[in-house]
C-alpha cells in the first residue's frame, strides 16, 4: 500500500500544474494540447474517485437486462450483441433506460453535468 | 474540432509572406506585396491565415485557405472551388474566391486565396455576439434561407469531379459507413448498438430528389457580424446527390450549441426561424428525415471520436487530443439515447 498522496490527491496536484503554470508558459501551438491534458487529469480524478462504485452499478444493471452475472465487460458486449440484431421493443424499452443510467455514472466522470439536458 | 493548429512561427512568416507574393504577383500578373499576416483559429483541419494583399492599386484584405501536405483532401481542391462559386452565384453567402493555388512549393501545400469577410467565427465567440445583439432568429433563419438556396441547385450542374456519394438513397450509403465503423470499435458499445439499430428500423425510403449539400454546416463553420449570416465557410466535404435534410440536421446537433442546448440550431435559436427560412427559400422540410439524419449524425460523430482514439491507440495519429476523443463516447451515447427516446411506455413487468 502507497504512503499518501492518494492517487486523487496526485491528479489534483497534476492538473494543477497543467491548468495553471505549464499553459500560461506554454507556447501558442501547445495550449490546445496542454488544456486537453489538463481536463483529462480531471476525468482521471474523478474516475479514481467514483469509478469503482459506478462499474459495480453498472454490473448489476446489466446483469439484471441480461438475466446473469458476469465481468462487467463481458456483459455489456453481450447486451451490444443482443441489441445489435434484436428485435423485442419490450427489451430495448428496458435497455434504453438501462443505458441512460449507466450514461448518467459515465457522464459524472468525463462530463458532468451533460446529462442535465434531456432534450433533443 | 476545437483548433490544433500552430500559430505562425518566426521563420515561417517570412517564407509564407514570400510565396503568396510570389504567387499572386504571377497569377494577376503585377508586383504584389503582403503584410501583416495572422493565423486564424478558424478552421482545424487546415490553417487559415488572415493577410492584405497589395498591387500598387488597391489593398486587399484576404485569406489563404492552406492544406498541409499530408492532410486527405476529401474534395479536389478545383470541385470545392468551383462548387463554391456555384452556390455563391445561388444567393449562397460565401466569401469571394480570388485564386486557387494546387503549387504546393509557394507555402508548403495548396491553397486558396479568398476575400477576407470580417466577422467571428468561433462557436463561443459567434454565441455571444449573437446573444448580446438580440439576433439569434436572425442569423437561425438566414442560416435556412441559405441551405434552401443551396438545396435548389441543379444537382447536374455541380463541377464534375465532386463527391457522389453514387446512385440510390444517401440514407443507406451512411448507415451502411456506421455500421462498418460500429464493427470496428475497440470495445462494443450497448448505447452505439441500440442507437444502429433503431437507425435500421427507421431508414427513410428512396428520395424524390438528391440535392448538392454542403456537408458540415454548423456553428464554427460560419462566419458571424452584428448584422447576422455573413458567410458559410468549409466546403471540403461539399457532395453532389446527397439528401438535404442531413444539411439542416447537421448543423442541428447539441454539438454545436456550446451550453445553449435549448436553441436547437447552433445554439441561436429554435427549429421555428430555420425551417421558415429554408421553405421561404425553396426548402421542402421533411421532419422525420431530418430526425433520422440526426440520430444518424449524432451516432457518426461519436463513431469518428472512437476512430481518433483508435488511430491515436495504433500509432497512425498519436496525439493526446486523438487520445481524449474516446472519452467524450459517452457526452454523445447520452445525445443518441435522448434522440431515440422510446415513444410510449414499456408495460410493466
Amino acid at each position: 500500500m502507497q504512503y499518501r498522496p492518494t492517487t486523487a490527491e496526485l491528479l489534483q496536484s497534476i492538473g494543477d500544474l497543467l491548468n495553471g503554470e505549464v499553459l500560461r508558459s506554454a507556447p501558442l501551438a501547445l495550449q490546445h494540447q496542454v488544456r486537453v491534458a489538463g481536463n483529462l487529469v480531471g476525468i482521471l480524478e474523478r474516475e479514481s474517485t467514483l469509478g469503482p462504485a459506478a462499474e459495480g452499478r453498472e454490473r448489476k444493471r446489466l446483469a439484471a437486462l441480461v438475466g446473469h452475472d458476469g465481468e462487467v465487460t463481458d456483459l455489456s458486449a453481450e447486451l451490444a450483441g443482443r441489441l445489435r440484431t434484436g428485435d423485442d421493443p419490450e427489451f430495448e424499452h428496458q435497455a434504453w433506460q438501462v443505458l441512460v443510467d449507466i450514461a448518467r455514472d459515465d457522464l459524472a466522470i468525463a462530463k458532468p453535468g451533460h446529462d442535465s439536458w434531456e432534450g433533443e | 474540432m476545437s483548433s490544433t493548429e500552430p500559430d505562425l512561427a518566426e521563420g515561417r512568416t517570412g517564407e509564407l509572406v514570400s510565396g503568396l507574393e510570389a504567387f499572386l504577383s504571377a497569377e494577376w500578373g503585377r508586383p504584389v506585396r503582403v503584410s501583416n499576416p495572422t493565423s486564424s483559429s478558424a478552421g482545424a483541419r487546415r490553417n487559415n491565415v488572415l493577410f492584405d494583399a497589395d498591387d500598387g492599386r488597391e489593398r486587399l484584405g484576404l485569406v489563404a485557405t492552406i492544406m498541409p501536405n499530408s492532410q486527405i483532401q476529401l474534395n479536389p481542391m478545383g470541385a470545392e472551388a468551383a462548387m463554391r462559386d456555384l452556390a455563391r452565384k445561388a444567393g449562397v453567402p460565401v466569401p469571394r474566391l480570388y485564386a486557387t493555388c494546387l503549387d504546393s512549393s509557394y507555402v508548403g501545400g495548396p491553397f486558396f486565396v479568398s476575400e477576407r469577410v470580417e466577422g467571428e467565427t468561433v462557436p463561443r465567440r459567434v454565441l455571444r455576439l449573437v446573444h448580446e445583439r438580440g439576433i439569434g432568429e436572425l442569423v437561425a433563419g438566414q442560416l435556412g434561407g441559405a441551405l434552401g438556396r443551396l438545396h435548389a441547385i441543379d444537382p447536374g450542374l455541380a463541377p464534375a469531379d465532386l463527391i457522389d456519394p453514387g446512385p440510390g438513397n444517401p440514407a443507406e450509403v451512411a448507415l451502411q459507413w456506421a455500421g462498418d465503423a460500429f464493427g470496428q470499435l475497440l470495445e462494443p458499445r450497448p448505447a452505439l448498438a441500440l442507437g444502429l439499430r433503431w437507425l435500421e428500423r427507421e431508414l427513410p425510403g428512396e428520395l424524390p430528389e438528391r440535392s448538392v449539400i454542403h456537408g458540415d454546416v454548423r456553428n464554427g463553420n460560419l462566419i458571424v457580424g452584428a448584422d447576422g449570416l455573413r458567410a458559410l465557410l468549409d466546403w471540403e466535404g461539399s457532395k453532389r446527390h446527397g439528401d438535404p435534410m442531413e444539411d439542416l440536421a447537421w448543423a442541428s446537433l447539441r454539438m454545436w450549441r456550446f451550453r445553449y442546448d435549448d436553441q436547437e440550431i447552433g445554439g441561436f435559436a429554435g427549429r421555428a426561424p430555420f425551417v421558415s427560412g429554408y421553405q421561404s427559400s425553396g426548402g421542402a422540410f421533411d421532419e422525420e428525415r431530418f430526425h433520422w439524419w440526426k440520430v444518424l449524425g449524432t451516432l457518426r460523430w461519436a463513431l469518428g471520436l472512437a476512430g481518433q482514439t483508435a488511430a491515436h491507440l495504433d500509432g497512425r495519429f498519436v496525439s493526446i487530443v486523438m487520445a481524449a476523443s474516446g472519452r467524450r463516447v459517452p457526452e454523445l451515447e447520452w445525445d443518441l439515447l435522448m434522440l431515440i427516446r422510446p415513444r410510449c411506455p414499456a408495460e410493466p413487468g
